[in-house]
């Protein structure tokens, strides 16, 4: 359970100083809090002694209570600042390094988001769950110290009660759950699918006027949910009147012991309140390390993925040619999965113009996988310019091959930064006359923005198809002396998906053009054309 | 910008009215609170009593022990309740928004989908209900409590010792007024924070998402830098706003410290000056006093916490008021339904406008289609075929000309009885997370075991079928078995079986089938058309072969017709 977290720490080793100023300044103001509540009562038990210094010390604590509550209010969220930067950075670095490519390819979308989800989890670390634990290791001993000055045997007492409070039950409550947070996971998940199947078949529904059963079926998935919940809020509201328990049995120890030393008691009962009181929030600490640690393990594991295709360790010199080749191809994308290719061959000659046809499944997509390294084949091979891409380093090769997919992301930025990503020195001229090739320069020039214009999230500021033409407008863009465009069309209607052919037809001369597709429009001017069937492509007239 | 401040308005306002249905949801988890904060007065006084008989040298008087403990006992019963009263709170205020919200969205219908993704729906339908759990089950309760329960403690500490209560009211009193000259201090801070983590977490959301892009450009290690860069800006923009946020949020710290020592100090000096019998008489209200103190700012405390609750549900509230309304009920006068023995179907002068931008879907176009006759729509796509059904579906109104079904206006028919009346195969039938069995039953759920198995045998889903493990049984959708387009469209050809309807309506039943399967499946068609009125949009040539009349759309125009009235 353990493990992840601590893996987590580690990356956040770069922000040591911060982390332990914060923690240090943190545990100084617990202390003037509970001090100024013990000391309180002490005032009370001293006033027939006549402690003159009393006062004193009472506001030296008040102000000091005030002034380190403030340092660690600034000093903590400063280093939770920095260290959840950190975290995002290196999981950033992480994932592209490892399987995201291949996400890409499989619109693994949803799940990255819930892994996103997981590292937004662990922001609470430090402050929520390290911070408390800390205090409450640095309390123990103080209580059993001060108590123990006077009696052995409540010091012993309040000292176990601390600890099933601070320790026992949060770690109770961390166990329950991890183990329930699988369930809720599986509920909330199934809540999605029935929202997801109600409003993705939005026409289904209608054409059958099968509103009132999908509200029925979202509703008794939610009600699985609640159950869940409810179940799980009921272990830890047992968690959390369990710690109350403690406090209040730990007073009342020190209560019945009063007779014996009632000054010291005073004190001792003020600093049993505060102390308590200062760690009632941990058992919900406790539940909230339990979902830390499980999504940590998710984090780590996505970030601990193997690299699906490893770089050669000794790469050969890049070809100067670019003819595209695949010869003998046999793939699958997971061993349980049914063959995409079996003895694929099938060749794309330098600066041709090429279409790959095919209904959907038959690995139109799968083809552009294999040529950008995001996969590899099981055998055959794929060669570029006549050297097999396994010995080619795949960054070298991806700059070879510019690449148009389905789910080519615009980022929630501007125009020219969407654009740069391809070419990032392109001068003024070169990215209007993609947006010129792409059919949208005459949209973009009618904004106030032009270039600056924001695209927002995924692209939501443009219409579908306006999206498709600016992810195509950064394709062309791209230095690339191969391009491969996946369905480029999809989203556009007829006439700009007839325009933008037309104009790929004129533009783009001198490089290789792939154009999958699942048919043609009649005004593509291409060399060859395969169909893709059963795992082979088959050469169809030009 | 205009739009969204309108949005946000509305969330205002949206948020300020459920927060008042909240008070009322949270009456429960309340009275608890207001119970448990009497019984924590008890305990304070009867732990006063312990320390001030121990004082005069007396037995620890036992009854003040029994009392102590068993309130302690009954607070923790309380504090279970109070947490299950939360829960039920929050949970009856999520199922409620969340069926309020998919109905508004089951209502809009299919025309939602042509500016929206369903993802982002059911994100809303799902994760942005949740995220309103915090608002009814802690900030709503924190929130009158906040109130409540200092008053209740101030009471108490009254009947203890007038003078102490004078005190911790100035102080108390210096909350609110330190949050009006500092505007409300805790709530600027954590709005700052959070809107922060918002940006930056969309910002790597975004870049995750888009992780296939980043890395397929070469470009991974440029967007790590400029993404720790983003975040460091951010981090010093943000602690300038919090540096100085902070410092009014010191107002409850200098409020809760300042009472303690100005009291602590106040009974020193009181108990140091007053004689023995004096002494006596004074501590009871002075340990009194010190232990209520604490209690009376715990509920500030939690409400400050709690805020962070309330900006989770701002940012929810801007999705849910942006759904579509809920219709108005149609009075029962226009509802009518139309004799199901077959349907005759009449386009006159129909116009309709998607964009305004693109010029009309249909202009002005007209056909008359006898019952049993199939009409095919011919042309490229974007000429309105697709319009055409989707007014016969009822998923949008003609802007204007009229529409007919047996003589009956399609805009005068119940959603129910229109759907009666047609069975629809559109381009991709959406598959349900279930059985091949569960998916057919979607188009008739009452039907027997033995309709069923009809209804896959005519769509010849059986020779499929039967090669599968667990049959028609076997599990499909989300995370189940992947049929591919020929073998969901028999499903769905299956599901118009079982339907049975007199009108049958064909949207590019084959756009992504390759040609042997577009063959077999326009096979099925012909047959399920038998007997039907049949309307066919497609632009493939294998759609000649379905015979039947035949009209060429050009831009929402008839351009050609063969056959057809």
């Amino acid at each position: 359970m353990m493990a992840p977290l601590t893996r987590i720490l580690l990356i956040w080793g770069g922000q040591f100083i911060w982390l332990a100023i914060g923690v240090i300044i943190s545990l100084a103001a617990l202390e003037a809090g509970v001090g100024l509540m013990t000391v309180s009562g002490y005032a009370i038990g001293a006033a027939a002694a006549g402690v003159v210094t009393l006062p004193f010390v009472l506001r030296f604590l008040g102000v000091s209570r005030v002034v380190l509550r403030y340092l660690e209010r600034v000093v903590t969220h400063s280093a939770t600042f920095r260290a959840l930067a950190d975290l995002r950075v290196w999981f950033f670095q992480s994932l592209a390094r490892t399987g995201a490519g291949g996400l890409g390819f499989r619109q693994a979308g949803d799940m990255l988001a819930r892994l996103v989800g997981d590292v937004e989890a662990l922001d609470g670390l430090y402050l929520r769950i390290i911070l408390p634990l800390m205090g409450a290791m640095l309390l123990l001993p103080a209580i059993v110290l001060l108590i123990g000055h006077r009696s052995a045997a409540l010091s012993i007492e309040v000292g176990v009660l601390f600890a099933i409070a601070a320790f026992v039950l949060p770690w109770i409550a961390a166990r329950v759950s991890m183990r329930t947070g699988t369930g809720l996971a599986v509920e909330a998940g199934a809540l999605r699918i029935a929202a997801l199947d109600a409003l993705t078949g939005l026409r289904e529904v209608r054409a059958f006027a099968a509103e009132g059963r999908m509200l029925a079926a979202v509703q008794s998935k939610e009600a699985k949910l609640f159950a869940a919940q409810k179940a799980m809020a009921g272990r830890l509201a047992l968690a959390s009147a369990g710690a109350f328990l403690c406090a209040q049995l730990a007073v009342l120890a020190v209560l019945s012991e009063a007779g014996a030393h009632p000054a010291a008691a005073v004190a001792a009962a003020f600093l049993v309140v505060a102390a308590f009181e200062a760690i009632s929030g941990l058992p919900r600490a406790g539940a909230a390390a339990g979902h830390a640690a499980a999504a940590a393990h998710r984090v780590m594991e996505a970030a601990d993925a193997p690299v699906p295709v490893p770089d050669p360790a000794d790469p050969v010199a890049m070809p100067e040619r670019t003819t595209l080749r695949f010869e003998g191809v046999q793939f699958r994308w997971s061993p349980d999965r049914p063959l995409v290719f079996d003895g694929l061959t099938l060749e794309v000659p330098e600066g041709a113009r090429v279409a790959l046809l095919g209904p959907s499944g038959a690995g139109k997509s799968t083809l552009a996988a294999l040529a950008l390294k995001v996969v590899a084949p099981r055998s055959g091979q794929v060669t570029l310019g006549g050297t097999d891409i396994a010995f080619l380093p795949a960054a070298l090769v991806r700059a070879r091959i510019g690449w148009l997919g389905q789910t080519t992301h615009l980022f929630d930025d501007t125009i020219r930064a969407n654009l740069l990503l391809a070419r990032p020195d392109a001068d003024e001229v070169s990215l209007w006359a993609a947006l010129d090739s792409a059919r949208i320069g005459d949209v973009v020039r009618a904004l106030p923005d032009k270039l600056e214009t924001w695209v927002g999230e995924g692209g939501t500021r443009f219409s579908g198809g306006q999206g498709r033409r600016l992810a195509l407008a950064r394709a062309l863009l791209s230095p690339a002396p191969i391009l491969i465009l996946d369905e480029p069309c999809a989203g556009l209607d007829a006439e700009t998906e007839r325009a933008f052919l037309e104009t790929l037809n004129d533009t783009a001369a001198g490089r290789t053009i792939i154009l999958i597709t699942h048919r043609l429009t009649g005004v593509e001017r291409l060399d060859r054309i395969f169909r893709l069937s059963g795992g082979k492509a088959v050469a169809a007239a030009a | 910008m205009a739009q969204a401040d309108t949005t946000k308005a509305a969330a205002r306002s949206w948020l300020r009215r459920e927060q008042r249905a909240g008070v009322r949801a949270a009456r429960p988890v309340l009275v608890l609170h207001v119970i448990g904060q009497v019984l924590a007065i008890g305990q304070a006084f009867a732990a006063a009593t312990v320390l001030a008989r121990a004082f005069a040298g007396g037995e620890i008087p036992l009854l003040a022990l029994a009392v102590f403990g068993t309130l302690a006992l009954v607070r923790a019963v309380l504090s279970y309740l109070t947490e299950q009263a939360a829960f039920s709170a929050g949970a009856a205020a999520r199922r409620r928004l969340r069926s309020d919200a998919l109905t508004r969205l089951l209502h809009a219908g299919p025309a939602l989908l042509r500016s929206r993704h369903s993802g982002d729906l059911a994100t809303i339908v799902v994760d942005r209900v949740e995220a309103l759990d915090g608002l009814f089950s802690r900030y709503v309760p924190a929130e009158t409590f906040a109130m409540a329960g200092p008053v209740i403690v101030l009471l108490a500490v009254l009947y203890a010792d007038p003078r102490a209560a004078l005190i911790v009211a100035g102080f108390g009193l210096l909350v609110p007024v330190g949050m009006a000259v500092a505007g409300i201090g805790a709530a600027a801070a954590s709005r700052t924070q959070f809107l922060a983590l918002a940006r930056l977490q969309a910002r790597f959301l975004d870049r995750v998402r888009g992780i296939a892009t980043i890395v397929l450009y070469g470009r991974a290690q440029d967007e790590a830098q400029a993404l720790a860069r983003a975040a460091k800006e951010l981090r010093i923009r943000t602690m300038r706003v919090l540096r100085v946020a902070f410092l009014s949020s010191m107002v409850l710290d200098i409020a809760a410290a300042g009472a303690m020592v100005v009291l602590a100090i106040h009974y020193f000096f009181t108990l140091r000056n007053s004689g023995d019998a004096a002494f006596t008489a004074d501590l009871w209200p002075a340990l009194a006093v010190l232990l209520l103190t604490p209690e009376f700012f715990a509920p500030l405390r939690t409400y400050s916490a709690a805020y962070q609750d309330r900006l989770h549900a701002t940012g929810a509230a801007e999705s849910l008021v942006d759904l579509p309304p809920l219709p108005q009920p149609v009075p029962p006068a226009e509802i009518r339904t139309v004799n199901a023995r077959g349907v005759t179907v009449a386009f006159d002068n129909v116009t309709l406008t998607w964009d305004p931008a693109r010029g009309p879907a249909l202009d002005e176009l007209s056909f008359r289609l006898a019952a049993g006759e199939t009409l095919v729509l011919a042309g490229p796509s974007g000429s309105g075929k697709s319009s055409v059904i989707e007014i016969l579906l009822g998923f949008v109104h003609p802007d204007s000309g009229r529409v007919t079904l047996n003589g009956a206006d399609i805009t005068d028919l119940v959603p129910q009885a229109l759907s009666r009346l047609t069975a629809w195969i559109g381009q991709r039938p959406v598959l349900f997370a279930g059985s091949i069995r569960d998916n057919i039953l979607f188009a008739r759920p009452e039907a027997t075991a033995e309709e069923v198995a009809d209804a896959a045998r005519a769509a010849k889903l059986d020779s499929f079928v039967s090669g599968l493990p667990r049959g028609l049984d076997t599990m499909i959708g989300e995370g189940g078995y992947g049929l591919s387009g020929g073998q969901a469209q028999r499903v769905a050809i299956a599901r118009a079986y079982l339907k049975n309807a007199p009108l049958l309506l064909l949207d590019e039943p084959t756009a992504h089938l390759d040609p042997a399967t577009e063959k077999d499946v326009f096979e099925s068609l012909s047959r399920l058309a038998i007997g039907r009125t049949v309307i066919l949009a497609s632009h493939s040539s294998a759609a000649h072969g379905f015979g039947g009349r035949r009209l060429d759309l050009r831009h929402g125009k008839a351009v050609s017709a063969r056959g057809v009235a």
